[in-house]
């Protein structure tokens, strides 16, 4: 096996290594990237399937993906548990209706457990290339410390939101004191008394602040753009529930689809302009005129684009813990972050002990993560240079035996990930079976049904929210949406129903 | 003053950004301040920083209705710089001895009904009344009276303050002149009526009952200053000429509007304005402050300390 990728990366020596392993290792049926909820359904699904010759590459030491990494303070899922859990995979015990982060994390580490997962995942192994290789119809992944893994289908299942993002606010490298990221908490760093500042107001940011406005001596808190926040129906499952989860799980897939349904309508305020985005709206501004009483203040927070543009939030104590008194709303636009805090343009410099960023995930919209080489050597940054294109968000022309998860225009707006990562899963078990099956070197989706399937998503599009005038992670610079999927969790599980083979040119190996 | 693009003129701002940190308030030079001078000055100060508050609630609003993003942005940080020399403008009272303990100045009882409405009804303005408003504003009152202060204070903490102070307003007044011609352009006959049309608008009445007391009321604290009002029409007569160099400029009917008024402001002879105008300052000096509802707590937001 020819191993081109590795030996451009490092020393002489790393590349005989890797060469003389990979020439020892047989490569696997499927190779994935990333153990988090993605990689590790799939890796089930597979094995359900009768595939279990699998390698899936970590770059951490542990599984978890997201529910490893935000483990701050409030952490936990915005959609109800028992729908943000896989179908395949029920937890009877799940202790409140939206669980926190570590009992999601165990939730996923139970999962590894009971299906021996931990035999296939190679840890501390951070992908930096793919290639795919036409002569033997191969996909080659090199690792960080020079290692090379190969396999006759590769998924992609690094994470849409994996790697922490800064805002580019100039000076921030000179700030003294303690620097946190929401993603990458360190939970050796003791809040309690000291003067801190939270940057952003986002997902995690609402979940941080009423958490740390109970240690912090002083909060301030930068907003640059108030979002939508509605009431949180969150409460403790009672025991009963569990029992009968236990002893009946057909009350439990009931549930499930009761919330699936109830989500599914949300999709109405959500996703389009209709009269339930105008109670939406309301519901909204209910929330916040109950919890806000001062009017500047309320001003301060009322949103100024339409309910669902930008993603909604959902929290009881986000508006009370911005009216505790150690703690403080700044509008103003930051300037520059300073030695000793953020200098915001009324002038006034804010000194902090520690500055919390919750800004969020580097979010790419045409590049990748690490380089992609399809067929003959096409660089799939090139491919997206104008927005990242997919057919049905799976596959990509050019990239054979490659399969995405959370691909282009497959993000949700109002249900759970993890039904759309189950109907992606499903669809890349039957690619592989097919491949298996009909002995393929390449399973490669036609140029076509790649065009056609997007004229009808950016179409279908252009009449959302999301592309309804706001400036949001959703979209591009220039407005071009490649992140959400513009119908209901239905349509789209009805889309990846059926592998259709006519969309795809087969080549036998 | 050429037309201006906006998006350039977003980056300049956002790259000429100081604080109140880059200034010594203790250093030395306090004592130039006579003690003769003192007491009309503490006054003088405390209506110049409740004027730029003024403008940057105003701003605050243009924020909401800005037809661009990229307006929206510059008007955010204008916002935020009007609040920055209402800051930098305490910070000098305070160096000056003029605070009481952290105690914010009073307004003028025509300032604090002035912020009343807009606290009220701002909001709700259309974008072109506030952008043809806020640059008379910004030029007679905000420009006008820091060249007084200026003429008449030798203090070198005072001038490094409103270099700076003036540099911002310079943008302002340029963003406003631009804005203004943009909302000209192209002006119908049917356009124009619609935006007279707002000024039948009672909210609007409202606010125009408070800002012409205001602009009397300025002119008097001047003159008893000791000042020329002269200065202040040469001011008034400069937002009529920029406003008007162009086609577009002058289609704009506010402007018009606003040109119109600023003649009579200027004219003392005109009796059939000033008699009235001048009785309704007179008339709310006596409104007692308690029939007043509570200031907004934007309001409170102000401060002399460079850090928090
Ligand atoms: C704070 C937070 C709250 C959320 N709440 C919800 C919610 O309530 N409901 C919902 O539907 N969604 C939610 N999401 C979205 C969430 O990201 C997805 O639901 C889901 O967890 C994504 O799983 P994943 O496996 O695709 O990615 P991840 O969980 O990110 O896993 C990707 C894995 O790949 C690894 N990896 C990345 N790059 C490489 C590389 N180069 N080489 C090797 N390994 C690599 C990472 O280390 C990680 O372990 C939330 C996200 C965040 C950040
Ligand atoms: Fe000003």
């Amino acid at each position: 096996m020819t191993n081109a990728t590795t030996s451009r990366k490092g020393t002489a020596k790393a590349a005989t290594t890797s060469a003389k392993r990979a020439s020892n290792v047989k490569p696997a049926t499927v190779l994935i990237v990333g153990a988090g909820f993605a990689g590790l359904g799939t890796a089930i699904r597979l094995q359900q399937a009768g595939i279990r010759n699998i390698v899936i590459l970590e770059r951490a030491s542990a599984v978890g993906g997201t529910w490893r990494d935000n483990s701050y303070p409030g952490a936990a899922c915005d959609i109800p548990s028992n729908l943000y859990s896989y179908s395949f995979d029920p937890n009877p015990d799940w202790s409140r209706s939206f669980s926190g982060s570590a009992e999601i994390l165990s939730y996923i580490e139970a999962m590894v457990e009971r299906f021996g997962l931990q035999q296939y995942i190679r840890f501390n192994q951070n992908v930096t290339d793919l290639s795919y290789d036409d002569d033997h119809g191969l996909w080659h992944a090199s690792t960080e410390g020079g290692a090379s893994f190969s396999g006759r289908v590769a998924v992609m299942a690094q994470g849409p939101l994996s790697n922490p993002g800064f805002p580019a606010i100039p000076g921030i490298e000179d700030f003294k004191g303690k620097t946190v990221h929401s993603a990458a908490w360190d939970h050796d760093y003791d809040f309690r008394g000291k003067r801190v500042g939270v940057i952003g107001t986002g997902a995690s940011a609402i979940q941080i602040i009423p958490e740390l406005a109970k240690q912090a001596g002083k909060l301030t808190v930068f907003q640059r753009t108030p979002a939508w926040v509605m009431p949180r129906p969150d409460f403790e499952t009672p025991d009963w529930q569990k029992t009968l989860f236990r002893k009946v799980p057909a009350s439990q897939s009931a549930l499930r689809k009761g919330l699936y349904l109830a989500h599914e309508s949300m999709a109405l305020a959500v996703i389009w302009q209709s009269p339930v985005t105008r109670l939406a709206e309301r519901l909204g501004r209910w929330h916040l005129r109950r919890q806000v009483k001062d009017r500047w203040l309320r001003r301060q927070l009322t949103p100024d684009y339409r309910i669902g543009c930008k993603r909604i939030l959902v929290s009881n104590d986000y508006y009370p813990a911005l009216q505790q008194p150690n703690s403080k709303l700044i509008t103003w636009p930051i300037a520059r972050i300073s030695e000793n805090g953020v200098r915001t343009v009324e002038g006034i410099e804010h000194q902090f002990d520690a500055i919390v960023y919750a800004t969020g995930f580097e979010v790419s919209h045409s590049g990748t993560p690490f380089p992609v080489r399809g067929s003959a050597g096409r660089l799939l940054a090139d491919d997206w240079a104008r927005g990242a294109q997919a057919y049905k968000s799976i596959n990509v022309a050019g990239y054979p035996n490659l399969f995405l998860t959370f691909g282009p225009n497959s993000g949700p707006g109002h249900n759970s990930a993890l039904v759309y990562m189950e109907s992606q899963i499903d669809y890349i078990v039957k690619g592989v079976k097919t491949i298996l099956k009909r002995n393929l070197k390449a399973l490669a989706v036609k140029d076509r049904a790649q065009d056609e399937y997007n004229a009808g998503i950016q179409k279908r599009l252009a009449r959302t929210n999301w592309n309804s005038g706001c400036k949001s992670w959703y979209l591009t610079e220039d407005g071009f949406n490649a992140t959400m999927y513009p119908g209901f969790a239905t349509q789209y599980a009805n889309q990846m129903s059926e592998l259709e083979l006519r969309d795809y040119t087969l080549i036998t190996a | 003053m050429a037309k201006i693009d906006l998006d350039k003129m977003l980056v300049k701002i956002k790259n000429t950004q100081w604080a109140l940190s880059d200034i010594d308030w203790d250093a030395p030079g306090a004592d130039l301040v006579t003690a003769e001078q003192w007491p009309q000055l503490k006054e003088f100060m405390a209506d110049l920083m409740w004027i730029e508050h003024v403008g940057a609630r105003a701003f605050a609003a243009m924020a909401k209705k800005a037809p661009t993003d990229t307006l929206r942005e510059i008007y955010t940080y204008f916002h935020a710089e009007e609040q920055r020399h209402a800051n930098a403008e305490m910070a000098l009272m305070k160096r000056w001895g003029m605070l009481d303990g952290d105690e914010l100045p009073e307004p003028n009882i025509n300032l604090r009904l002035v912020i009343e409405w807009l606290d009220r009804y701002s909001d709700e303005m259309p974008v072109y009344v506030l952008g043809t408003v806020v640059p008379m504003l910004e030029i007679a009152l905000d420009g006008a009276l820091c060249k007084f202060l200026l003429d008449t204070v030798d203090d070198p903490v005072c001038h490094q303050a409103f270099e700076k102070i003036n540099d911002d307003e310079s943008r302002h007044l340029g963003v406003g002149f631009t804005v203004m011609e943009m909302q000209g352009h192209g002006a119908t006959y049917i356009k124009m009526v619609e935006m007279a049309a707002q000024l039948m608008d009672p909210r609007l009445i409202l606010g125009i009952a408070s800002y012409f007391p205001l602009l009397n009321k300025m002119r008097d604290n001047v003159v008893a200053m000791g000042l020329s009002e002269e200065k202040l029409y040469a001011c008034m007569r400069k937002f009529e000429k920029i406003g008007g160099r162009t086609e577009d400029g002058r289609r704009n009917v506010w402007f018009q509007i606003i040109k119109f008024h600023s003649r009579w402001v200027v004219d003392r002879n005109n009796r059939f304005y000033h008699a009235p105008v001048d009785a309704v300052v007179k008339l709310t000096g006596y409104i007692p402050r308690r029939v007043l509802p509570a200031v907004p707590s934007w309001v409170k937001e102000l401060t002399y300390k460079p850090t928090a």
